[in-house]
């Protein structure tokens, strides 16, 4: 194969975590080219005459990214990269590439020469006013879909907090299961662990295979879909789950007022994908109504 | 009867009250403690209502010696099956439901029973064991009873994050007429001392704060760990049960806001749970008034709104077509429209269709560019109806329609989203042309107009409104 011209249309394929897709995008910079498309490894859809490179990840690549981003914009904006990198839609890569590109061309907007931190900050830098960084040209054609997708995440981030669902395990474990829009899991880790403290539990993510386990001390992510095959081998309830479940779910009812009854309410603040994992909606034949 | 059915019975009895928030205060969590609060709250649940659940909302008990008429726990209720939940009982299940994410908190009220006093010591021995053996930092909202011993009161306040007291109704004279054993000055005394005691407290916590330079003696807080009632106090009213208009009620919740600084003020239209001669016989719940007292709440506490800009005393009812935005829009037309790209904050906040986080996004966004229809729009705001009222690059964006009260009107009375779905469905916008309305002519009987209450001319014989500032009433 020849070697290809430098504005030939190009995709890059990463291997699916942050680090690979900002190595894809200092590569970028350092091949003086332009991809089109940026996708994890086995999504990339090739156009017509597009060539494909993947992209071997390399950390260091990736922190380099992250630091020039971060003192060229601010933090702001790399959370918000952050965010749209774990949205489920599938341009997002690509959205995030042109971001970076254009945050890296903008003005930088404050001098890091009169800066009281410039020697302890390593690049990151936090004290820089987020008003009239990157973030605040939202309607911008390459800002407003990395907006966007950072808003719908924090969404389901925010769903997950509300309806998220656990049960207690024999062996002082907790379980919950969810299923949302975006991979979420590693937004929510940091406030069950803090909120539950000393108690160990499991958040199983069905849809992207992904499980933050959480062991009383620290927490990490375990993918289930590389990792093993097989299913997660939990152990039974307690004797005293069914009991809690039940109570629950008769709270539920009553405390409903008949007279004000509001399904498209609630439907609209409950979104009904997210019924199933719900211990509330879950009909118990056994229980009288 | 099993710990179950106790609940069942006890949230039964609590449903009526409106409150149900965990926000005002942000806790971080502590090594070796459960749970912890944020700022904006969280909602767990939505019941079949449609209204969130995020605290576990029960009383105590449902015993009560009380006889408030519009009350399902009064004492000469016979249909009602009584009980009451241990302290511990309480605790276990607040941590159950706690630990399966279910609840952000409890939230905790009771009837009556024995006295006051009585009660309150049983719900402070709740909230110590949750406290103090669970090392429970999740929320507590506390309803304080009125009659209470004010040491009981600061004890309570102590323990929880916020306390609330209701007004029940929204004048002395209908308190007098329907909760006989209750009055105004025994609702209004643990209002104030609450507020007051969350002025001192706030002012010694300020004081022992690490500051880079003092120049007075430090002073040691009362209670070290925890502060008195960090979230504030509410209240609530019911709405309708009494016939005062919504005049007098959004004057009485802007003093109470003003005097003893109320977070919140919740209104609950009446719903008719019990049969007695003194109440409304009416079996249309007034869900619309409500709704548009609560918009109106909302102008006064975010939106820079002054009650006098809301509604006066020629028009006591808010209006039931339009929100009251809306219609002071309608009003003041001569203030519109106005130039997205220039116009300050609180101009942008008063065009109907942008709210807080669209006038701010607004702000933000036009610092690096000039907003247009096509940016408004990806900003999220409500173009549709705000495009009456303002101009993007000086050019009006509400062609077609004309610029006069009555057809503006009709425009912003119309349901959103076209009434496809929701309580204000399938109706016609008035202007709009219909197949049926000559069927409709035929078969409907004609309706009265919308004003809510029944007996406006009692306002006189109740000694309503007949003292200008609300706040005298209980004074």
């Amino acid at each position: 194969m020849s070697q290809p011209e430098l504005y030939d249309d190009l995709a890059y394929s990463y291997d699916g975590s942050l680090e690979g897709l900002l190595s894809a995008i200092f590569a970028a910079y350092e091949r003086h080219e332009h991809p089109r498309d940026i996708a994890p490894e086995g999504q990339v859809q090739l156009r017509l005459g597009q060539q494909l490179s993947f992209i071997p990840t390399d950390r260091s690549h990736a922190l380099r990214v992250q630091r020039g981003l971060c003192g060229r914009c601010g933090e702001g904006a790399f959370n918000a990269l952050k965010y749209a990198f774990l949205s489920d839609e599938p341009q997002a890569g690509t959205f995030i590439y042109e971001f970076v590109r254009y945050a890296m061309d903008s003005r930088a907007h404050s001098e890091c020469s009169s800066c009281s931190h410039k020697n302890h900050c390593s690049g990151i830098c936090t004290r820089r006013p987020s008003a009239h960084g990157i973030m605040s040209q939202i309607t911008h054609p390459k800002v407003e879909p990395i907006f966007r997708l950072a808003r719908a995440v924090d969404n389901e981030r925010h769903h997950m907090l509300q309806f998220l669902r656990f049960e207690a395990l024999e062996g002082n474990l907790w379980y919950a299961r969810c299923n949302p829009k975006a991979s979420v899991v590693p937004l929510i880790m940091d406030h069950f662990s803090g909120r539950f403290n000393t108690q160990s539990f499991i958040i199983h993510d069905e849809v992207h295979q992904m499980a933050g386990v959480y062991s009383g001390k620290d927490w990490y992510l375990v993918d289930l879909g590389r990792d093993s095959q097989s299913e997660l081998n939990l152990p039974p309830k307690t004797a005293m789950e069914d009991l809690m479940a039940k109570s629950w779910r008769r709270f539920y009812r009553k405390v409903a007022v008949e007279s004000r009854y509001n399904p498209e309410l609630r439907r609209q603040f409950m979104p009904v994908r997210l019924w199933k994992n719900l211990t509330e909606m879950q009909v118990d034949l056994t229980e009288s109504f | 009867m099993d710990l179950a059915e106790k609940l069942e019975i006890l949230a039964d009895a609590a449903k009526y009250d409106v409150a149900c928030t965990s926000s005002g205060i942000s806790r971080q969590a502590k090594e070796g403690f459960l749970g912890k609060a944020t700022v904006a709250g969280c909602c767990h649940s939505f019941s079949a209502d449609g209204r969130c659940i995020t605290l576990l909302k029960v009383l105590m008990t449902n015993v009560c010696i009380y006889d408030c008429a519009y009350c399902v726990n009064r004492i000469s209720n016979p249909d009602v099956k009584r009980t009451a939940f241990t302290p511990r009982e309480l605790a276990d299940l607040t941590i159950g439901f706690y630990r399966r994410n279910y609840i952000e908190g409890l939230f905790l009220s009771s009837g009556v029973i024995k006295n006051p006093d009585y009660t309150t010591e049983l719900m402070i021995d709740t909230l110590k064991l949750l406290r103090g053996e669970y090392r429970f930092r999740g929320y507590i909202h506390a309803k304080a009873i009125p009659g209470t011993s004010p040491e009981l009161i600061e004890t309570l306040g102590y323990l929880s994050d916020r306390m609330s007291v209701n007004l029940e109704l929204p004048s002395q004279a209908s308190l007098r007429r329907l909760a006989p054993d209750k009055s105004g000055l025994s609702i209004f005394n643990p209002m104030r001392q609450i507020s007051e005691s969350i002025a001192d407290d706030r002012e010694t916590h300020a004081l022992t704060r690490k500051r880079k330079t003092t120049y007075l003696a430090k002073v040691k807080p009362a209670h070290k760990d925890r502060a008195f009632v960090p979230a504030g106090q509410s209240t609530q009213m019911i709405i309708g049960a009494s016939p005062e208009s919504d005049y007098h009620i959004l004057r009485l919740s802007a003093a109470l806001y003003k005097t003893v600084s109320l977070k919140r003020v919740f209104f609950s239209a009446y719903l008719p749970v019990t049969n007695d001669e003194r109440l409304p016989s009416t079996d249309a719940i007034q869900l619309n008034r409500e709704h548009r007292l609560y918009q109106a709440d909302w102008l006064l506490r975010f939106y820079e709104f002054g009650v006098d800009e809301i509604i006066d005393q020629a028009h006591p009812f808010l209006d039931l077509e339009v929100d009251p935005k809306a219609n002071w829009a309608l009003n003041h037309l001569d203030f519109f429209p106005v130039e997205v790209n220039t116009a300050p904050y609180e101009a942008l906040l008063r065009v109907p269709g942008i709210g807080v986080r669209g006038a701010r996004l607004i702000l933000r966004a036009r610092r690096t560019s000039t907003l247009g229809e096509d940016e408004l729009r990806k900003l999220g705001i409500a173009f549709k109806r705000a495009r009456f009222f303002i101009t993007c690059k000086h050019k009006y964006a509400g062609i077609g329609v004309e610029f006069s009260p009555e057809s503006l009107r009709a425009q912003l009375a119309q349901p959103i989203k076209g009434g496809s779905h929701g309580r204000r469905s399938a109706k016609t916008a008035p202007g709009q042309l219909s197949l049926f309305d000559s069927l409709n002519e035929v078969t409907e009987l004609p309706k009265p107009a919308t004003t809510p209450l029944p007996a406006p001319s009692d306002e006189k014989l109740l000694d309503v409104g007949s003292s200008d500032e609300p706040e005298l009433l209980f004074a």
